[in-house]
């Protein structure tokens, strides 16, 4: 065929522009990579938990910092026949650090467990040490907790809260991600009580929001809750959306810049190779064969692109995991096929000025063209 | 001169340019027939329509006025992807400065017209290696066209022009990028090749040396066409 052979023995001229839209497929994957790490750094435990819905209060307007649910919210929300499951959870941004002189305090997304709820919807799973103990001043640390802040299970700490400090035990390690861009902690839901609201009287709220595990949550109404998917409650995090359409206008801009560069690059190339151009339509070729070669080209240049730039982006990645401050990159398989795809497209969109071109070459200039 | 039963017959054939308000005639009038097996050449000075004539006959312009019947099927008001097929199935071309694809060997410049052509490729590939046994380039078939001298690049773009068993070959000025010896070489062979296949070759040329091997020489003057010669050889 025209076009592979003319890769082939073109390859400097086609590396080159392989070079270039691999550079530009780095540039997108990383930027979708970052998008997907904002999003974890965002809210993976909240993804991590089990459930499909969660209840706010709903003057809090789905905002977490500002909900808070009573026993009474929480048992309305068990008596609907559509809820299977309920898990309450609270939450509350704390500063901790260790007993020892000298440690730098962390900050953390201190997450309550209600641990006499009998619930199915999934907890963090436990990959180190043991549970919590009710009502004993003890916490689950994340992974991500205990990588940033060096400290392990056994270890004392100090959480900073109401201008006290509370001694704790690190009692073990769950896999849970990350919430409100801080690695999370979990502690029993009595203590939570006492961290946030210094007394637990009736009044006392016993989370911030509600897991739920139900079928046709939309059309629940209950007085004074709001309750939406867990897709809702995350674009519904504070900074969520503003860093999504963000990473998404970069996202867009990357995928034009692709096409225009993928497209600049061969409209070029057509123009460099007008005279040949003239001579093939002469001699026969239609205008679909010679835009089907360049066609084949722009594919074939993509897709070399994308296979070296999908192990290039990875390795960055899982390079700078490595590094001690924390840089959000992550790629999900969905990230690179949905790239890749889109790469591919676009290239494809962009070779249509290409086509334009060679539709419009007269073949009548074969017989003025030197070559 | 009048032939009977012509594969080519153009009448009162005429292209009009405008250049700005003005036109131009390129070619006013012409009609002539022309037979299979015949090799014609035109000449003429610069600007006197002779490549102009050369295509509206492969269907690379198409006329303002006046008719081409090749094979008795009209040419001159044809769409452009008849036209198109047209030039893909009935004509053989033969460029000034061959004009071959510079990244494919000379196998492949041959074979690349029959790919056009949708030809199955074992007939394409016997062809070819015919072709290029009977143009004395049977050893040359795997350079690069970029490789090859210029009488060769020349000889590759006959073969390439006879590939697909056109009725007509159209040669424009196929020597001007040659030495006279290799100039003379490509005229005998093209010469030999519309004998031997017994097809209709009509070549624009400048060199008068050149036309003269023609079986007929046609003269372009301002856009008018007058038979010079007949049966020079």
């Amino acid at each position: 065929m025209l076009a592979l052979k003319e890769l082939i023995r073109r390859r400097l001229q086609f590396s080159l522009i392989a070079l270039v839209i691999t550079l530009i497929a780095y540039l997108i994957l990383m930027i979708n990579g970052l998008g997907v790490g904002l999003n974890q750094l965002a809210g993976s435990a909240l993804w991590k938990l089990g459930g499909n819905a969660i209840a706010y209060a709903e003057e809090a307007e789905i905002s977490i910092i500002r909900s808070e649910l009573g026993i009474e919210a929480l048992n309305a929300l068990k008596n609907q026949p559509e809820i299977d499951h309920v898990a309450a959870l609270g939450y509350l941004a704390v500063n901790i650090g260790g007993e020892a002189e000298g440690t730098n305090l962390r900050s953390a997304a201190l997450l309550s467990l209600n641990l006499d709820e009998q619930t199915t919807i999934e907890m963090p799973k436990i990959i180190a040490g043991r549970t919590l103990q009710s009502d004993n001043p003890e916490i689950l640390a994340s992974t991500e907790f205990l990588k940033d802040s060096g400290l392990s299970i056994g270890d004392e700490v100090l959480i900073q809260i109401r201008l006290g400090e509370w001694p704790f035990t690190i009692v073990g390690e769950v896999e849970a991600g990350m919430f409100f861009f801080q690695p999370t902690i979990f502690v029993d839901q009595l203590i939570w009580q006492d961290l946030k609201y210094g007394e637990r009287v009736a009044t006392t709220p016993i989370a911030s929001v509600v897991l739920l595990s139900a079928d046709n949550f939309e059309k629940l109404e209950i007085e004074g809750i709001d309750i939406v998917s867990k897709k809702e409650a995350f674009a519904n995090i504070e900074g969520v959306a503003g860093q999504q359409s963000t990473v998404a206008a970069l996202r867009v801009f990357g995928y034009l810049i692709g096409a225009l560069v993928v497209g600049a690059f061969f409209y070029v190339l057509t123009l460099q190779k007008e005279a040949q151009l003239g001579v093939l339509k002469a001699i026969g070729a239609s205008s679909t064969y010679l835009f089907f070669q360049v066609m084949t080209q722009t594919i074939l240049i993509s897709l070399i692109g994308i296979a070296v730039s999908v192990p290039l982006a990875w390795g960055t990645a899982e390079g700078l995991s490595k590094l001690p401050t924390r840089v959000p990159v992550a790629f999900e398989v969905e990230t690179f096929v949905t790239t890749s795809i889109i790469l591919v497209v676009m290239g494809i969109i962009g070779s249509l000025l290409s086509g334009s071109r060679i539709a419009r070459v007269d073949p009548i200039i074969a017989l003025g063209q030197q070559q | 001169m009048t032939v009977v039963n012509p594969m080519l017959e153009v009448t009162a054939l005429g292209k009009t340019y405008s250049s700005g308000s003005e036109k131009v005639h390129a070619v006013k009038e012409v009609s002539f027939t022309a037979s299979s097996g015949e090799f014609i050449a035109i000449v003429g000075p610069s600007g006197s329509g002779k490549t102009t004539l050369l295509a509206m006959l492969g269907a690379l312009l198409t006329p303002s006025q006046g008719e081409i019947q090749v094979n008795n099927q009209q040419i001159e008001r044809l769409s452009a992807k008849k036209r198109t097929n047209y030039r893909k199935k009935n004509v053989g071309y033969v460029f000034q400065s061959n004009n071959l694809v510079p990244f494919l060997t000379a196998k492949e410049n041959l074979l690349l017209i029959s790919t056009i052509g949708g030809v199955k490729k074992n007939i394409a590939q016997n062809r070819a290696t015919q072709l290029l046994e009977e143009l004395g380039l049977s050893e040359r078939a795997n350079a690069l066209a970029t490789e090859l001298s210029g009488g060769e690049r020349q000889r590759i773009a006959i073969g390439r022009a006879l590939m697909n068993r056109p009725d007509l070959i159209l040669v424009d000025e196929p020597t001007a990028a040659l030495d006279s010896e290799r100039g003379e070489r490509v005229v005998r062979s093209l010469i030999k090749e519309v004998k031997q296949r017994n097809v209709l070759g009509i070549m624009v040329t400048h060199d008068l040396a050149m036309a003269n091997k023609a079986d007929r020489v046609l003269e372009m003057k301002d856009g008018f066409l007058n038979e010079l010669q007949e049966s020079n050889n």
